[in-house]
């Protein structure tokens, strides 16, 4: 009696959550079967879901409007880039403030958190200052630097949640075996510490990737990203929204894959610096 | 014992504080100085004093994107920590296929905002949007020009929302989920045999204990929401009239629209400055979860 009792709740429990993922994918479906419509069928009235018939006059129209393969390929690397830089650096400097043992390190870590709680909008003004007085405006350079240097905080906040696990007893040991400081930290904290930059390196890749702000202001010809492109869809007419919801898919297709795929590393990135295990 | 050199620890160290120096550190007190100035639109500058931070009180400009953004935490984290709950509570069940089901679900996690703000603005639309088409089809709207989402002041803010809550809601459901799956099965087990049904387990057993997660993932969602800038700029970019604008959008149009360094340096730095603020008190009551547990 009481087992049935159970079932019919678990079956309550799934029903519920394939209505809740249907629910959460249809604006995602929406947006795959929009791109697939005649550009006259998305902003047909009314609306309807699905296309009457399959179209690639969408895809077409996009690669028409504008440099697709320049912007996605300033994006990607751009990502890359800063991804590199803010992880290397940011790893070696968060493991120089947790090793250094002293009272300043308290004080570093917390300035690396309120730095990582800065937000893009709010500094833009000086940096964008910055950019045009060392002449790098609208190179892919400054927009490396910058994505760089604003995502470090975050991969010092993750790599030093890992450092502090590693006890410096295995430092020691390879202190003894004379092996130099860089050799240690490459050699032995690295490897360790290899979930947490995976965790670092996917969480900032995917971060520079959909930046948009900074870009929007750094950029305006030759360094522009796919952000930005897909950002002067908003001015254009209606008539241009089948090929703005193509580029969208096109820009986001790749994300969700890998976010799927690397879906535990994702998780520890959105979560880091809150839940200390 | 100083295991590694000081001089070894400084040549890691510093690279990367270079960066967020120059990058960070700097245009921050760049904008503190920049913000006791006026610029004129020649580029003559003439000091002011608080001039700046006076205006931003006491003017409409800064203080209705202020009081928008407060409204937009509200109403978006509101109803993603409430959603974000009960999926939680619906994948904690085990069952078939749980897992490809929240990986669904979890798809919109690393969108770009840019994205899920032109994709809802393609829905709410209100001629050929989707939403009040389906609206008209079940019967709650009479025509699809009844609701204009993003053209009307009254709903404006509220449609901004919705990408944000699409977007977000997959990362509370994470956060509370991992809470959940480690609440203490001997006091659920103790409460069954104490005869509490299944709500009274949530209300009196899980969500007591969850409450450190759930505060942290509010904190997080707070201050992100705060600095929401990419949705806003997709539906509405701000409008109309100023009905969606917020603090980080009303920054961005100061210096690019209006080019007043002065004023945006001012509203930047009070926006910095309530973040860090918010952190460190946040992190004073959450972050060091050993303090409380010796308590």
């Amino acid at each position: 009696m009481k087992k049935k009792k159970i079932n019919i709740h678990t079956k309550l429990i799934v029903v519920l959550a394939v209505v809740c993922a249907v629910v959460w994918l249809f604006p995602y479906i929406y947006l795959i079967s929009s791109s697939l419509k005649p550009g006259t069928e998305v902003v047909s009235i009314p609306a309807k879901f699905f296309p009457t018939v399959f179209s690639v006059e969408n895809f077409t129209g996009l690669f028409k409007r504008m440099p697709v393969f320049d912007y996605i390929l300033n994006s990607f690397i751009v990502a890359i880039s800063s991804t590199l830089i803010a992880v290397i650096f940011g790893a070696l400097s968060s493991y120089a403030i947790q090793r250094s043992g002293a009272k300043i390190a308290t004080f570093l870590i917390i300035i690396v958190l309120c730095l990582k709680m800065i937000p893009a909008s709010s500094i833009a003004v000086p940096i964008y200052e910055l950019i045009t007085k060392l002449g790098l405006y609208d190179t892919r350079i400054a927009l490396i630097i910058v994505y760089a240097a604003i995502n470090m905080p975050f991969v010092m906040w993750v790599m030093l949640g890992f450092y502090e696990g590693i006890p410096t007893s295995i430092d020691e040991a390879a202190c003894v075996d004379g092996a130099s400081s860089l050799q240690t930290f490459i050699r032995i904290i690295l490897p360790i510490c290899k979930p947490g930059l995976a965790t670092a390196f996917l969480f900032t890749l995917f971060l520079s990737w959909n930046e948009f702000l900074l870009s929007l202001l750094l950029t305006s010809t030759e360094a522009k990203t796919f952000t930005v492109g897909l950002s002067e869809f908003l001015s254009a007419y209606s008539m241009d929204l089948g090929p703005m919801c193509a580029g969208a898919l096109i820009f986001s297709l790749p994300v969700m894959i890998l976010s799927i795929a690397a879906q535990r590393f994702i998780v520890q990135g959105l979560t880091a610096g809150s839940v200390k295990s | 014992m100083q295991l590694i050199s000081k001089k070894t620890l400084l040549a890691f160290f510093l690279p990367g504080a270079l960066f967020m120096g120059v990058f960070m550190i700097y245009p921050i007190f760049k904008m503190a100085f920049d913000s006791l100035y006026s610029f004129d639109p020649s580029g003559i500058k003439e000091f002011v004093g608080l001039d700046n931070y006076i205006k931003a009180f006491t003017n409409e400009s800064f203080l209705q994107p202020l009081k928008n953004t407060i409204v937009y935490i509200f109403i978006a984290v509101g109803v993603e920590l409430i959603l974000g709950t009960i999926f939680a509570l619906i994948f904690e069940r085990n069952f078939k296929g749980n897992k490809v089901i929240r990986s669904l679900i979890m798809t919109p996690l690393m969108i770009a905002p840019l994205v899920a703000g032109l994709i809802w603005k393609l829905m709410l639309s209100s001629q050929f949007g989707i939403i009040n088409q389906l609206l008209v089809n079940v019967g709650i709207l009479e025509n699809s020009n009844q609701i204009l989402w993003l053209a009307d002041e009254k709903w404006s803010l509220l449609a901004c929302c919705f990408a944000d809550i699409w977007l977000t809601t997959p990362f509370m459901m994470l956060m509370i989920l991992s809470g959940l799956q480690g609440v203490d099965r001997s006091m659920l087990e103790a409460a069954t045999i104490d005869g509490a049904n299944w709500w009274q387990k949530i209300i009196k057993v899980k969500l007591p204990s969850i409450k450190p997660v759930l505060l942290t993932a509010l904190s997080i969602r707070i201050i992100d929401a705060a600095r929401t800038f990419d949705i806003i700029w997709a539906m509405t970019q701000g409008g109309p009239n100023g009905s969606s604008e917020l603090i980080s959008v009303v920054i961005y149009k100061t210096l690019t629209r209006y080019n007043k360094v002065g004023y945006a340096s001012a509203m930047a730095l009070i926006l910095v400055v309530a973040l860090v603020v918010f952190t460190l008190v946040f992190m004073q009551g959450l972050w060091n979860p050993k303090k409380k547990q010796t308590v």
